[in-house]
């Protein structure tokens, strides 16, 4: 804007001045003030050059002909003034934007997808190492209208599928349409992520400590859980959130002793609807840097058995703080099955095996973490260490006994070391121990290395 | 001549208050600075209440990665650096009453369609 206008006020001075040459002023004079607006045009432009010519008129021309260039390509500013430029008629009237990005050649290149791979290399104790691409994952979204708006996830784990072998998996993560009404009020429908505990939703790699997520996230709240469904979610303000769902029902006829419900995802496949479970989550973050969560998951799950149908109920409640260099996240589930015993006499029938499913399953842990690096620096280097309890026999129903291998405990402890906030390089060790005096549960040394983009 | 001179002076200095006003805003103490917080999926406070008439400046970081910064009324849209990459600086002034939403402008995950909040002009 001020280049625009010292280029206009260059210009009419230019022709006031040309004007006046050439009825009162000597030659001389005429000379000088051309040399000295010449001088000025280079300071706008320092790629004019003089024209060769000695001629008074030819300079003057060509000095015309320069500003009016300058001035047309001032017609056509910058995208981010000309955006400014253009608010001017908006209720919210854009001043400036500025900021660590903005024309910084640290800014990333953007592409049109999103995505975040897993590389782990895991060790027990007394077994070889085991190199494993776990996942590669591809992220597309669409908005067809500030209203209306798709996403999608799609996920090659152990990075090969081949027919008719025990291989890897292609599958859809997530795939739903957003049809944003109200703050409070948004409608949500397709494939979607279960709305219960902290990593199901938010399993990008940099975004949790340990190169495998937390044991009880992937036992007793299944980890990816997703379903066929659709529901609401909303911001209720005050920091409230929520997500609430109508679900295909989880399928009973694969639950088991060690892994609890997590067999149970029918992951859109051969889904039922018959039943619907109902899943919602509500969360507070009023407080910067802090979060609390409640979520319930309840749905009938016997669409696969005969005569039989069970109730699985899911509770738990989480929490995320940082404060200064230090984070802490804790969660608690708890997982209850009605007819439990009924059940497993009919997957002893139908499986030739006693599949011990407990009527109740249990897992807790809390995670500290402290950041070594202080904040100012580009790197981060996380130390942490996480308890984590969970036993998927807690309760057993009448005649039966539990496993005891599978009330299991376990100290992850390691660092993440972070070049960039969305890349991890991760390494801990894993003190597992059950209450089995038989059967060891053996520790565990794992190398990761983690990435979003 | 002369009256031809007097224009050219008027409409320069008319030009030059202008820019000057349009440079104000740019450098001014702004009415209102709230600092905002961007998270996988939310932004802190999500809620923000203005006065009509403010200048208001956002100034906004990220916890994690690199999100985006849109307020589809007032033509704004800008990138978050990540968490450790500085800051995002926006000024604006808050002309009319009324609801603004604004969003994440940049894929950041599961929940990124609806990473919003709420700009509430009384």
């Amino acid at each position: 804007m001020v280049n625009g206008i010292r280029i206009a006020t260059v210009k009419w001075v230019l022709i006031l001045l040309s004007a006046g040459f050439a009825c009162a002023q000597t030659d001389a004079e005429r000379e000088r003030r051309l040399i000295e607006l010449e001088r000025k045009v280079r300071q706008l432009d320092p790629s004019y050059v003089t024209p060769a010519s000695q001629n008074f008129d030819e300079r003057l021309s060509a000095l015309e002909q320069r500003i009016d260039q300058l001035l047309a390509a001032r017609t056509n500013p910058p995208p981010q003034e000309a955006a400014l430029q253009a608010t001017t008629a908006l209720p919210l009237q854009a001043v400036s934007i500025s900021g660590d990005y903005q024309a910084s050649s640290e800014a990333e290149t953007r592409l049109p997808i999103a995505g975040y791979m897993d590389f782990h290399v895991n060790k027990d104790r007394g077994e070889p190492a085991r190199p494993d691409f776990h996942r590669f994952v591809l992220l597309f979204g669409h908005s067809f209208s500030d209203r209306l708006k798709f996403w999608s996830e799609f996920e090659l784990e152990h990075s090969l599928i081949e027919g008719g072998e025990e291989t890897g998996e292609i599958a859809l993560e997530q795939a739903y349409i957003d049809y944003l009404i109200k703050p409070w009020l948004n409608f949500r429908g397709g494939m979607v992520l279960t709305p219960v505990g902290i990593v199901n939703e938010r399993h990008e790699p940099p975004s949790f400590n340990g190169v495998e997520r937390p044991f009880v996230e992937t036992t007793i709240v299944p980890s990816t859980w997703r379903e066929l469904g659709f529901g609401l979610t909303g911001d209720l303000g005050r920091g409230f959130r929520y997500r609430s769902y109508l679900l295909s029902s989880l399928d009973a006829s694969r639950f088991n002793a060690e892994n609890g419900i997590a067999e149970g995802r029918t992951a859109g496949f051969d889904a039922s609807f018959r039943n619907p479970a109902v899943a919602g989550r509500l969360e507070w973050a009023g407080v910067r840097r802090a979060t609390l969560g409640l979520s319930l998951y309840t749905g009938k799950t016997g669409f696969n058995l005969a005569s039989v149908n069970p109730r699985v109920t899911l509770a738990s409640i989480d929490a995320r703080y940082s404060y200064a260099r230090v984070d802490f996240r804790a969660l608690f589930a708890n997982t209850w099955i009605s007819q439990a015993r009924e059940l497993n006499e009919v997957l002893e029938r139908q499986t030739g095996f006693v599949q011990n499913v407990a009527k109740q399953m249990r897992g807790y842990y809390f995670e500290p973490a402290f950041h070594v690096l202080p904040r100012r620096f580009r790197n981060d280097v996380i130390l942490f260490a996480r308890y984590e309890k969970y036993n998927t026999q807690h309760r057993m129903p009448e005649g039966y006994v539990p496993l005891t291998q599978f009330n299991r405990s376990s100290w992850v402890t390691g660092v993440t070391f972070k070049p960039n906030a969305d890349v991890a390089f991760k390494f801990d060790y894993v003190f597992n121990r059950n209450a089995s005096t038989f059967v060891r549960n053996p520790d565990s040394l794992n190398l990761g290395l983690g990435w979003w983009f | 001549m002369v009256v031809l001179m007097r224009k050219c002076l008027l409409l320069f200095f008319s030009v030059c208050a202008l820019a000057a006003a349009a440079d104000d805003s740019k450098t001014a103490k702004p009415d209102k600075t709230i600092s905002i917080t961007a998270e996988r999926f939310a932004f802190t406070p999500g809620r923000i209440k203005l006065k009509q008439g403010m200048l208001v400046e956002f100034v906004i970081t990220s916890d994690d990665t690199d999100h985006g910064f849109r307020i589809p009324k007032a033509g704004i849209d800008a990138a978050i650096p990540q968490q450790g990459k500085g800051e995002l600086r926006i000024r604006f002034v808050a002309r009319e009453k009324g609801q603004y939403p604004f969003e994440c402008s940049r894929p950041c995950g599961a929940g990124h369609n609806v990473m919003r909040g709420l700009i509430v002009v009384e």
